[in-house]
């Protein structure tokens, strides 16, 4: 056995002169260390050239594009489509565009929301980045990409397409990018968005019915449930936070219900007081109460958010409290059995409210070789017949087409649908708190973790938000000033 | 920046043993030494002029400066500016080591990277002792196959490692459903979602991969030592405890020293593990240096902070191994006198 | 003195103490193994044990995963990084071994560095450097740096095995009138094959686990190597878990099956002091 011999070693045992050892070998060392850190100073892009500058030119298109005369193509698609309804729906959609465009092929990445997230940055800013990307709005990403340069403007195209027509200009809003790049809700398209979503209530129709409750129709009913369902040993709300992003939903939800969403609407686009108020603090002490009654799973911080979705479908839970997106995935695998709400109002028949909007953007980066291909890409899959397909799937459009008037009737899929059209005739939508500054996204989804763990009081969230949130709005005004006296930026 | 010399005689003794080396420790003897063989070095190159040596060296090194040297210089570089990576980047001086070593959030990674280390190197290396201890006293049968699947987590890729624990560490994976078998079902809990039980369950995984190597390691050294020496201690009524103090740990200093060493650096770049795992959640309850420089590089566009991480993260990993290797070395001069 | 009772029993304890290491040391491999084997439509989220041999969970995980392509670009990054390792380390090594020239010792001590320093030290300015060289997204932004890297370890460990070869042997080749190079491929190339392949199976190992360099590196799916490729498929199939283990298996096969067939040179390799990662 060779390795019995590892010890051959000298060390300790042979004679040895440290000092003069030492010297011999950290004078050159040193040296070359110096030469090392000489031959280093200069890092690229360290003078800004990295950047292409936040005032990229619009593509200048003048007319609709036709990318049959684009000759061979190839369009490279990073999505995050990845639950099997989006999935499916995408799949199509491609697959009719590349038979429409025999000469365009579709190289399609999809990958999680979180390792999208991660990688987005260091693709679009590589040197082969992809030609349409699926970029989360707000400052975290969408303004960091446009302030980079990264992002083409769509305003041409959205005038040819008629986008301004086929969407509601709130909905256009949240894909708008000021051009100098600072300002988030207003100025440039850079992005449309294919699927509405907005984060509602799942119920086990089972669960409920073995707990002797009926799917609640206010929010007092759903939280008086809570109780009764925990008594006959079931679990009243299932939730999957080691993704950390899925909190931010739930207590979105619970800020509405607080009475505080026009607060948090206000504030996410920077025009409001933030966060240090009474529906805040309420949201927080709701998610940590829950949490302490064991109304969400023990294990909610250490169980990821599809294997929850996957619990759920179980049947362990009574409720789910997420987003549209899950819809197919759940009555794929639950049937009749999966009902499903806006949140309830607050009391019967009032007005639905509750956090979402759109799908992340579809946006053409900037180095595309092909973006009036990829602009016909954009209106192709957000198209009335791109609609319809995306229902037959059981996702969710951002502007329903014929197809989901035809949905069978008191399908979770009409539910859906129906509390949609409500959201949007009430204006009921407020958007995700993430958006609000660069580094909301981060920050929050750790709080939030806190706070469902017990060890970040409601008081501390709502002020560490709130630091966060007069940070950036100062730093923003403060900009502001020095380019109305016309220093030069930092 | 300077070479850690002792670490680098631990890690060449141990080569010289395992390697078809016989006299490969040498690297570091003094220049008296060196004089004196001299001689044997001019008879042992093969006729060439010396000058000859730097062609041979400098393919490797051109590779090697450009891609590691000129990189490490560039990081020191980096870490005295302030930059987001796309715009032009401004002087920081010593403001990113500052917050370094000020900012809670900052300070937070390299405590836990410390903590790891007690789940990284020091438990390993404690349990390999002991079992070496107990397979000193005969022969084992059958050694190769343990040896194989001792150190089989060593050569498994870390993200394959990570996907496996994250199973076993789920609030109803492998853990939890064993200790409610067992009837301790009170101390479930979700590992790896638990601000307080997170750091330890990557921990775990951290013992699990490294146990193997110090095992195999001090294995190899047992079965080396003398039996005679037992014999002698046996002889003067000693009991496995005295025996385990007297002979079996003295005789294992050089690879514990390379067995602390490997542990260190291994429980200091844990990156995969920890993105795959936690991503540094729950809350910041397992962010690491290693995971920092990348989020704070890549996602979050503070370079220079990322950067001062990066150097900071080579500090600690210098100091720690030179004195481990210091330790090692000090306490077997104190013998030998 | 210990009677045969005692000795017995301590030998079974021994026994005992080795086996319960080993069935730790396997439990997360067997039950990877075990899962990957499992229904795909099943809702348990940990291990399970599978109902039968669902070997179309591999294919499943091929095809949705783009296994294929993620292993083509692994060999292919592996055999670059190995060879040209390889060879460099050999040619470097054989001077810092038998040659003598001044700065000898301080260019050897420049490659013994690397063999502590961390990857994040250099992660950072590497990328913004082969960015600006249009190197991103390509092969070479995983080949370079990570054969820079080996290189640390190879020179290290080929020196050794220099240092350790037979004078008489290079004495006798000299005195044949034969050159250094030749001295080097005919002579002692030859003879140092067991040294050269546990170099070849550490480096290979590393460039085939490696991990933040390919995160970093490449965003390219074309280029993707597998550890990146099972990273992101535990993204997308979280909570599949009979695929997910499936994937793993695939990754984790090539080099479990080089480590069965030549462990010892595996094990001396890797604790010879040598880390990279």
């Amino acid at each position: 056995m060779r390795s019995a011999r590892v010890t051959g070693t000298d060390s300790g045992t042979s004679p040895r002169r440290p000092h003069s050892r030492h010297r011999r070998r950290t004078v050159p060392l040193a040296l070359a260390a110096a030469g090392m850190l000489l031959a280093a100073a200069c890092v690229p892009g360290t003078d800004g050239s990295g950047a292409a500058g936040a005032g990229v030119p619009g593509a200048g298109a003048t007319a609709k594009p036709d990318p049959s005369k684009a000759g061979k193509a190839t369009l490279t698609v990073w999505d995050q489509e990845v639950r099997g309804g989006q999935n499916d729906e995408l799949e199509r959609l491609n697959a009719e565009f590349e038979k429409k465009y025999p000469n365009i092929r579709i190289k399609r990445v999809a990958r999680s929301f979180s390792d999208l997230k991660t990688t987005l940055k260091l693709a679009i800013s590589g040197n082969r980045p992809p030609d349409v990307i699926q970029a989360n709005q707000g400052y975290p990403d969408m303004v960091a990409f446009v302030q980079a340069g990264l992002l083409t403007p769509l305003d041409d195209y959205a005038g040819l397409y008629a986008w301004n027509t086929r969407y509601p200009s709130t909905l256009l809003n949240l894909n708008r990018v000021s051009a100098d790049g600072r300002d988030f809700g207003t100025g440039r398209l850079y992005g449309i968005s294919q699927t509405g979503e907005y984060i509602g209530v799942y119920y086990n129709e089972d669960v409920l019915e073995k707990a002797g409750v009926k799917p609640p129709g206010t929010w007092g009913e759903l939280t008086d449930a809570l109780p009764e369902i925990k008594d006959e040993g079931e679990l009243p709300v299932q939730f999957g936070n080691l993704d950390k992003y899925p909190a931010i939903h739930t207590f979105g939800v619970l800020q509405n219900q607080a009475g505080g969403a026009e607060e948090a609407r206000e504030s996410v686009f920077g025009r409001g007081k933030g966060f240090d108020n009474e529906p805040t603090r309420e949201a927080a002490r709701t998610l940590a109460d829950w949490k302490k009654k064991g109304y969400i799973p023990e294990g909610a911080n250490g169980t990821g958010y599809d294997d929850a979705a996957k619990k759920f479908a179980d049947g362990e839970g009574a409720f789910l409290i997420t987003g549209t997106w899950q819809l197919p995935d759940l009555k794929k695998s639950m049937g009749d059995k999966l009902g499903f709400m806006p949140p309830p109002p607050a009391e019967r028949g009032a007005e639905p409210v509750t956090t979402g909007g759109q799908g992340l953007a579809w946006s053409v980066t900037s180095k595309s070789r092909h973006p009036q291909v990829a602009a016909a890409y954009l209106d192709f899959i957000t198209s009335r017949h791109a609609a319809d397909v995306m229902t037959e799937e059981g996702v969710l459009p951002a502007v329903p087409g014929s197809a989901s008037r035809e949905v069978p009737e008191g399908s979770v899929d009409e539910q859906m649908v129906e509390g949609w059209e409500q959201l949007n005739a009430a204006d009921g939508l407020v958007p995700y708190l993430d958006y609000t500054t660069p580094d909301f996204y981060d920050s929050l989804s750790a709080d939030l973790q806190g706070v469902v763990n017990g060890s970040l009081s409601p008081d501390e969230l709502s002020s560490k938000m709130q630091r966060s949130y007069t940070a950036f709005q100062d730093k923003k005004n403060s900009q502001e000033k020095k380019r109305a006296e016309g220093k030069p930026k930092p | 920046m300077s070479a850690p010399p002792t670490a680098t005689d631990a890690a060449t003794g141990a080569a010289a043993g395992a390697g078809p080396d016989r006299d490969g420790g040498r690297a570091g003897l003094p220049v008296r030494l060196l004089r004196h063989t001299a001689g044997r070095y001019r008879r042992r190159a093969p006729g060439q002029p010396r000058a000859v040596g730097y062609l041979y060296v400098l393919p490797a090194l051109a590779l090697y400066a450009v891609f590691l040297l000129v990189p490490l210089g560039q990081t020191v570089w980096l870490s005295l500016l302030h930059w987001d990576g796309l715009t032009a980047a401004t002087w920081a001086g010593t403001d990113n080591y500052r917050a370094l070593l000020t900012d809670p959030s900052l300070r937070a990674p390299f405590l836990h990277a410390l903590s790891l280390l007690v789940f990284y190197a020091a438990l390993p290396v404690a349990l390999g002792l002991m079992l070496a201890a107990a397979l000193s006293r005969f022969r084992v049968r059958g050694m190769t196959f343990f040896r194989t699947v001792l150190f089989l987590p060593q050569v498994l890729a870390m993200v394959v490692v990570g996907v496996a624990w994250r199973s076993i560490l789920a609030p109803d994976g492998l853990l939890n459903d064993t200790l409610r078998a067992v009837g301790l079902g009170s101390l479930t809990r979700s590992w790896l979602g638990d601000y307080t039980w997170a750091l330890p369950a990557v921990g775990t995984i951290g013992t699990w991969v490294e146990t193997g190597l110090c095992v195999v390691l001090f294995l190899a050294g047992v079965q080396r030592i003398p039996r005679e020496l037992y014999e002698a201690v046996r002889i003067d009524g000693a009991g496995p405890l005295r025996e385990f103090f007297a002979v079996t740990l003295p005789a294992l200093r050089a690879e514990t020293a390379v067995a602390l060493t490997l542990t260190i650096v291994a429980g200091l770049r844990n990156f995969d593990l920890i993105y795959i795992t936690t991503s540094g959640g729950p809350g910041n309850a397992t962010s690491v240096p290693a995971y920092e420089v990348y989020h704070r590089a890549f996602e979050t566009n503070e370079v220079g902070s990322a950067a001062a991480m990066g150097v900071g993260l080579t500090v600690l990993i210098f100091a720690l191994t030179v004195s481990v290797a210091r330790l090692v070395e000090g306490r077997s001069e104190g013998r030998s006198r | 003195m210990t009677g045969p009772m005692t000795g017995r029993l301590e030998r079974s304890a021994t026994y005992g103490i080795l086996a319960l290491f080993a069935a730790i040391s396997l439990t997360p491999v067997i039950g990877v193994l075990a899962t990957a084997f499992g229904r795909q439509s099943s809702l348990d989220t940990g291990f399970s044990l599978p109902d039968g041999l669902n070997w179309s969970n591999f294919a499943d995980a091929w095809t949705r995963g783009h296994f294929g392509t993620y292993l083509t670009n692994s060999v292919l990054v592996a055999a670059v990084v190995v060879t040209a390792t390889a060879v460099l380390a050999v040619l470097a090594a054989y001077a810092f071994g038998v040659m003598r020239f001044p700065g000898s010792n301080l260019l050897f001590y420049l490659f013994v560095l690397g063999l502590t320093l961390p990857q994040e030290a250099l992660v950072v300015p590497l990328y913004f450097d082969l960015r600006y060289w249009q190197l991103t997204d390509t092969y070479w932004a995983l080949i370079l740096p990570q054969t820079a890297q080996s290189l640390a370890f190879g020179v290290f460990w080929m020196r050794t095995y220099f240092r350790g070869s037979s004078r008489s042997v290079i004495e006798a080749a000299r005195i044949d009138g034969a050159s250094s190079w030749t001295t080097l491929w005919r002579v002692l190339v030859p003879m140092g094959r067991p040294a050269l392949s546990t170099m070849v199976v550490i480096v290979f190992m590393w460039t085939w686990n490696e991990f933040l360099m390919a995160l970093v590196m490449v965003s390219d799916e074309a280029h993707r190597t597998v550890p990146l490729g099972l990273a992101f498929f535990q993204g997308q199939h979280s909570s599949d878990t009979a695929l997910l283990a499936a994937a793993s298996v695939l990754i984790a096969l090539p080099v479990v099956v080089v480590y069965v067939a030549l462990q010892r040179r595996f094990i001396e390799g890797m604790l010879s002091g040598a880390v990279k990662e």
